[in-house]
């Protein structure tokens, strides 16, 4: 009976044992999911083609990731009104053979691509091509330059050539840097924001040049709960932008081009990554937005009115 | 329109000297007074049919829920609109004369919707008015002094003293006016300096009854000269 009890006690013993070695080995593999496949995660819910990106073992190559930084015009119709530089990041999601599979987020455009690349020493070269079904498609030429002993910097240069040859811009080039996409609440909008000009201007007022004011760096929509005696003194574009901003900190991509001009142009921390974030705001967020856009909605419609 | 009152004193001027000018005159401005009731006119509209979150209520969600706000703010905005051709029918010296019924009862129309609706409505309105103390207080000082107005020229004219009910039927006026006149300074101000939007609420929430008032004290002190001449 004895050594009955004592074999008992040593198997309970053991299996407990393993039962927290394997928990432990859990957590392990869920930490390393859950940074691991942040870029596919960002992927798949924006998969417009469902392309049958192939998930391969890449994860850890320095080359996969995300880079962003201006996207500017090199060939463009000088007489059309375009857009001289947009921000844009570009994700290199696998690596399979030779081929490369990504996507690209700017201007309110989220596209995948994908296409041959050649390794050259440690940089990357590659030719990778939009779906070809968007106006604004085309094809990216890029190097991605890795210094092995400072992986911290990676850049990635190169061009983009549209498909269509009569859009307002054809070329665009672009040196960008690796960047990882963190949304943070805290995020605030820089101080030279303030008295920045808007783009566009109000059809009734051609002449009148409309700018933003000290106001618009005080509110953040993303940490405090905005009051209505924060908001009803503001000026339409100041109201705008606070709103826009919260957009901003989810990594949305504007179509907007005056609100885009503003985030592109001023905001340091802006990484556009997506043109879907309705399902990432907070509560508190959601609230705010409901707010400011009250408040934006009443000044486009009555500020300069006959009325109150 | 301020301006609309000494067309009224004009007028009256006018049919007693026969000078023709000043009839254009007033005919002119009876034309720019209903162009500011049919601006009005528009404005009441956005709240037909019944929504209590639309044009100024999408701003006013903190306060809607305040027992009585909605039933204050629709009887505001429904009623205050009758009193408005008052303007065009107590004043005229013609209509007076040649059809005294329509007079009483248009007067008497005016005087409930003032003193019944649109007044204590108004009042309990400026006690939530945007932009804090500055426009309350002024708000709630513009519809006491509308009610009182409009009350001591019904009590004057039960006393047949016709020269008080006048002098108070000309500040009660004065101050509906107040409905056009905020609304216009609001639209010039804009224009002009674009300044912030509850900056602007806040003078015009002054400017938009003092002169009016303090041109109705003129008026009336004029009005007594004559008589003394």
């Amino acid at each position: 009976m004895n050594y009955l009890n004592k074999i008992a006690m040593l198997l309970m013993l053991i299996a407990i044992i393993a039962c927290g070695k394997r928990s432990e080995q859990n957590t392990q593999q869920k930490e390393n999911n859950s940074t691991g496949s942040t870029t596919e995660q960002q992927n798949n819910p924006n998969n417009p083609n469902n392309d049958p990106a192939p998930v391969t073992k890449t994860d850890k190559l320095p080359v996969i990731g995300s880079y962003t930084g201006g996207f500017t015009a090199s060939v463009y119709d000088n007489s059309k009104n375009y857009v001289y530089e947009n921000r844009i990041t570009v994700f290199i999601d696998s690596l399979a053979g030779d081929m490369m599979y990504g996507r690209s987020v700017v201007a309110g455009n989220n596209r995948q691509f994908k296409g041959k690349f050649t390794k050259e020493g440690s940089n990357y070269k590659a030719e990778v091509t939009e779906p070809g079904d968007d106006k604004y498609d085309g094809k990216f030429t890029f190097t991605v330059k890795i210094d092995e002993a400072n992986t911290n910097e990676i850049y990635m240069e190169g061009k983009w050539q549209a498909n269509d040859k009569k859009l307002d811009v054809t070329e665009r080039t672009y040196n960008l840097y690796k960047k990882d996409f963190a949304y943070d609440p805290q995020h605030s909008l820089p101080e030279n924001v303030q008295w920045a000009e808007l783009y566009g201007s109000d059809p009734k007022f051609p002449d009148r040049i409309e700018s933003l004011t000290a106001e618009v760096t005080k509110y953040n929509g993303s940490t405090t709960e905005l009051k209505k005696e924060d908001l009803q003194n503001l000026y339409k574009g100041d109201l705008e932008i606070i709103r826009n901003a919260i957009y901003a900190r989810h990594g949305y991509s504007f179509k907007n081009r005056r609100v885009r001009f503003i985030f592109d142009q001023f905001v340091p921390w802006y990484m556009p990554v997506s043109t879907d974030v309705r399902g990432q705001l907070t509560d508190l967020e959601k609230k705010n937005i409901d707010l400011i856009k009250r408040f934006e909605e009443h000044a486009e419609k009555y500020y300069d009115e006959y009325g109150r | 329109m301020q301006a609309a009152i000494e067309k009224r004193s004009n007028s009256i001027k006018a049919s007693g000297f026969k000078i023709s000018g000043a009839k254009v005159f007033y005919f002119l401005l009876i034309l720019i007074y209903t162009y500011f009731s049919y601006l009005l006119l528009k404005i009441t509209l956005q709240y037909i049919p019944y929504n209590s979150d639309v044009a100024f209520l999408r701003i006013k969600q903190d306060v809607i829920n305040i027992p009585f706000y909605k039933m204050a703010f629709f009887t505001h905005v429904y009623t205050a609109m009758l009193v408005l051709p008052a303007g065009l029918t107590q004043f005229s010296l013609y209509i007076r004369r040649s059809f005294p019924q329509i007079h009483k009862y248009t007067g008497w129309l005016y005087a409930a919707v003032v003193i019944l609706l649109a007044g204590p409505s108004g009042l309990y309105m400026g006690i939530y008015a945007n932009g804090g103390l500055v426009s309350q207080i002024s708000f709630c000082l513009l519809a006491v002094l509308w009610i009182y107005f409009t009350a001591m020229a019904i009590v004057k004219v039960t006393r047949h003293d016709y020269k008080a009910h006048r002098e108070f039927l000309i500040r009660s006026f004065a101050l509906t006016l107040s409905a056009i006149t905020l609304r216009a300074w609001k639209y010039l101000l804009v224009f002009l300096f674009e300044p912030r939007p509850m900056d602007v609420y806040q003078i015009v929430a002054w400017l938009g009854w003092i002169p009016n008032l303090i041109i109705a004290e003129m008026l009336i002190r004029k009005f007594i000269k004559l008589k003394i001449k």
